[in-house]
């Protein structure tokens, strides 16, 4: 792997390095095909695009982008499992999924050409930037529905590199493994790398003596001053990497080495800023909501989705020679889904398991917290009067149910603590249900 | 693909021709990893074997085995085959002790073992429109992801939901409506118990195949999932070191697990003395790849214990099949020179009514004579009821286990709860000649 040799050495140099016009008429031509398609094969696409009184054969301009519907995440959990997909499942080989029982997931699907374009799209971004057939990918992220460990494993198989595939956790032997096997690369979320880091430093392991040179780093939003950190301890360069299941998942964007916004992948997603609000399109430049209409997937294609991601799109050119469009790394929501190592939660998917138990009163709170550098998740519930004094005795054990409970629920360890009665603030106007303190720590 | 077969021409190839297949694609692994392995080079260089010189499938006798310690003592790269720029995957098996053993895979090897899972699929009726749910555990474990590939590869869908969150397994199976599960055979009963809990209908859902396996399992479990699931239970097998999971799976007869000879070549030998065994008796199975690239092995001892069934399947397949593995040579007991598994006393003893599921083998040494006695649990109303009876229905089970074992074992019958629970695996023998205590 050499940053000199990646400079000019692209993937896909014919995309990468193409003139905007070229890009413009690659995106006219595939999004008026996916429009067509959407309202050829889905029943609910179709009744969108007649609602919004467009015509898909008169698709011309990049522009005409504007008069499309919006899909939603609702429109997902409405339609759930399978009402979005525009295949049928005999040609569908892979499903995912967002976490959670609470309420219906999101269900997502691929056919085989669709697994191949993400392939292509980590193999792009993770080449562009040096990677090469004798790298070491150790991907620490998990496996299975959730879409961050795949993207990379499938990526990693496309340019030839070695991948293992060690999945979340087990951090003493995430460490053995990279020295052992000297891995080069590794695929992550930003928290739990500075966490192995963190390990590593007990045992008195020193990276500067391991092999790691590139990290690709996402799931959950990060900030500058965590990359410095992860650089210094970690002694390589950590790249953030960007991605959602509804579009395809990691590989819709991603750093390149210059760490200065990240990279669309133009040819396959189309990226748009509108005000949250309005729903008006915004000008490149704008901070606002982004949105993304897939320009080539078959299974699940999306149209204007609504990422709930705030972010704004670059007008400048790249200095790494590039020409794909820019987005700056998320800096917010618009709706109040919490990222907690890697899983994505809703308060009220919290609210659900918690009003399901009895001898529980309905005021709460979400505690987030920082240890470790790793953002931690609590939930403060009071206990109703009768029962806090009987069950005093009993409190641990009640608490572990339903620690239990929302394990089994939203797939994360949430913490919960429970309180005496008419303890937790009450609040006048909209009850406030999440502190979050991790500014506090660390 | 034509009819019941993925690949027709593999699968029903006559034994004669499949034996000329084998020793072609024999001698070239073993040029391979003559070539490219230092630890091969050394052992056949000290074995006489000449890998260029080779054309009789029984010579293969002559090289040595390949151990679990031979894999730990080359770790992690000793023994691979092909360069790092060339090897596309790692797996792993994390060992309790010591070092865990590394895989690797070529981009060839990993499309082989895919061909390997969709043939094992494909000949148990799964097809493209088939919803797989693969709850085995993604990672350095080979079932997820050995799984997962082969089943992309039929063409199916796949959700690769991975282990664990049980409510949320269930929930999926009956919203995706999945036809086939993919887990491990003692997971696959705690979903029944679950979903039972939850009041799910299995007769109602279109669930009809499971594949499973990662564990021993007897055929009682399997008519249990059967009847709790409403499905057919399928057996597969498979270690990391040779592949993973699909080095042997059961077809729709259920009678026995077709061992990919094409790629896999299949010996049994007596653990005891490492002498080759003919088909059809009991020892520990070894496995030589055929066709692997990054790290083929030769003679591979699994320390499973299984036999091998020759005769022509009822499905047409020519393979050999193996017998469900009953039990490890780790837990090979040698009484006065009989060898003796514990499973073989347990299927004995299954089949007895009024005895209770708990037992104990205690050996030790008399005078420099090896004792054994099994103390085993009789169900309450029969203690009170046979209390005069006892030593009758002991003779009864020694006789039964005679029969069965040929060791004479001394049966204790013992009141109900008096032999001690165990929380996690059960410990079932107690070998005071090694220094256990009870």
């Amino acid at each position: 792997m050499s940053s000199q040799t990646a400079k000019k050495d692209f993937w896909d140099p014919e995309i990468s390095t193409a003139s905007r016009d070229r890009i413009i008429s690659i995106q006219i031509k595939n999004l008026k095909d996916t429009v067509k398609y959407c309202y050829n094969n889905n029943a609910i696409y179709r009744k969108k695009i007649e609602d919004a009184g467009v015509n898909p054969d008169k698709i011309d301009d990049i522009a005409d982008i504007g008069k499309l519907p919006f899909t939603t995440k609702d429109d997902l959990r409405d339609s759930y499992p399978f009402g979005l997909f525009c295949t049928p499942l005999s040609q569908v080989v892979r499903v995912h999924a967002s976490s959670g029982t609470t309420g219906n997931p999101t269900v997502v699907g691929y056919t085989k050409e669709d697994i191949d374009i993400w392939a292509n799209c980590i193999a792009r971004v993770m080449y562009d930037v040096g990677v090469r057939k004798d790298d070491i990918v150790q991907i620490s992220h998990t496996f299975g529905l959730f879409t961050g460990g795949w993207g990379f494993q499938i990526g990693t198989e496309k340019l030839g590199a070695l991948v293992i595939p060690i999945s979340g956790g087990n951090t003493e032997r995430q460490l053995k493994i990279m020295a052992d096997f000297k891995s080069t690369v590794l695929v992550n979320t930003p928290s739990y790398t500075l966490y192995i880091a963190e390990v590593a430093e007990k045992f008195g392991i020193d990276f500067s003596k391991l092999h790691l040179k590139l990290g690709f780093l996402g799931a959950e939003p990060w900030t500058e001053p965590m990359r410095v950190e992860i650089e210094k301890r970690l002694h390589m360069k950590a790249l953030n990497s960007y991605g959602l299941s509804e579009i395809i998942g990691p590989g819709v964007s991603c750093e390149c080495l210059e760490q200065d916004g990240l990279h669309i992948n133009e040819d396959h997603f189309l990226a748009e800023i509108i005000d949250p609000d309005t729903g008006k399109s915004l000008p490149y430049g704008s901070k606002g909501e982004l949105v993304f209409t897939t320009l080539t997937k078959r299974a699940f294609p999306a149209i204007r989705y609504r990422t709930k991601d705030i972010s704004y799109i670059y007008t400048d050119k790249c200095p790494c020679g590039k020409t794909l469009i820019k987005m700056a790394k998320p800096m917010g929501r618009t709706d109040d889904m919490l990222i907690i190592k890697g899983v994505n939660v809703f308060p009220s998917q919290i609210e659900e398991v918690l009003l399901k138990i009895k001898d529980l009163e309905p005021h709460y709170l979400i505690v987030l917290t920082k240890e470790n550098y790793m953002d931690q998740i609590g939930v403060w519930v009071e206990v109703s009067e009768d029962n806090f004094h009987e069950k005093l005795m009993d409190l641990e054990f009640f608490e572990k149910s339903i620690e239990d409970k929302l394990f089994s629920a939203i797939g994360l360890h949430i913490k919960v603590s429970l309180k005496e009665p008419k303890t937790i603030a009450r609040s006048e106007g909209k009850a406030k249900r999440v502190w979050d303190r991790r500014q506090e720590g660390n | 693909m034509s009819g019941i077969y993925w690949e027709e021409k593999y699968e029903t190839m006559p034994r004669e021709e499949l034996r000329e297949l084998q020793t072609i694609r024999l001698q070239s692994t073993l040029i391979n990893v003559y070539e490219n392995v230092g630890f091969y080079k050394k052992k056949f260089d000290d074995a006489g074997v000449n890998p260029y010189k080779f054309d009789d499938l029984d010579d293969i006798k002559k090289i040595p085995f390949t151990t679990k310690e031979d894999l730990r003592d080359n770790y992690p790269f000793g023994l691979f085959a092909r360069q790092m720029s060339d090897i596309v995957r790692i797996h792993s098996s994390s060992g309790t002790t010591g070092n865990p053993i590394v895989v690797s895979y070529t981009k060839n090897d990993i499309a082989l073992w895919g061909n390997l899972i969709a043939r094992d699929l494909y000949s148990v009726g799964v097809r493209k429109n088939d919803i797989i749910q693969n709850s085995y555990g993604y990672g350095l474990f080979t079932g997820g992801l050995g799984l997962h590939y082969g089943a992309e590869l039929l063409g199916a869908t796949v959700i690769p939901v991975s282990g664990g969150l049980t409510e949320r397994q269930i929930k999926i199976m009956k919203d995706y409506g999945s036809t086939v599960l993919c887990c491990t055979p003692s997971y696959a009963l705690y979903i029944a118990e679950v979903g039972s809990e939850l009041g799910l209908d299995f007769a109602k859902m279109p669930l009809k195949t499971g594949i499973f396996g990662a564990e021993p399992w007897t055929e009682e479990m399997r008519k249990e999932i059967e009847a709790r699931l409403f499905i057919d239970a399928i057996d597969i097998y498979g270690l990391t070191e040779i592949i993973g999971p699909g080095v042997s799976c059961e077809c729709s007869e259920k009678k026995g697990l077709h061992v990919a000879e094409d790629h896999f070549m299949v010996e049994i030998i007596n653990p005891a003395d490492n002498a080759r065994l003919p088909s059809g008796s009991r020892g520990e199975i070894v496995f030589t790849s055929l066709t692997k690239e990054a790290m083929p092995l030769i003679r591979y001892r699994t320390r499973d214990l299984s036999m091998i069934n020759e005769a022509q399947c009822d499905c047409g397949r020519t393979h050999s099949r193996m017998k469900k593995p009953a039990g490890r040579t780790d837990d090979m007991l040698i009484i006065r020179g009989v060898n003796l598994f514990p499973s073989q006393v347990e299927e004995v003893l299954m089949k007895v009514k009024e005895i209770e599921p708990h037992y104990l083998i205690v050996v030790d040494r008399v005078n420099h004579l090896d004792t054994i006695e099994l103390w085993v649990e009789v169900s309450e109303d029969v203690f009170a009821e046979k209390i005069n009876d006892l030593e009758k229905f002991e003779s009864a089970i020694e006789n039964k286990l005679h029969a069965a074992t040929g060791v004479s074992i001394d049966v204790k019958l013992k009141e109900p709860k008096t032999i001690k629970r165990s929380e996690g695996k059960a410990k079932r023998v107690i070998d005071k000649r090694k220094g256990d205590v009870i």
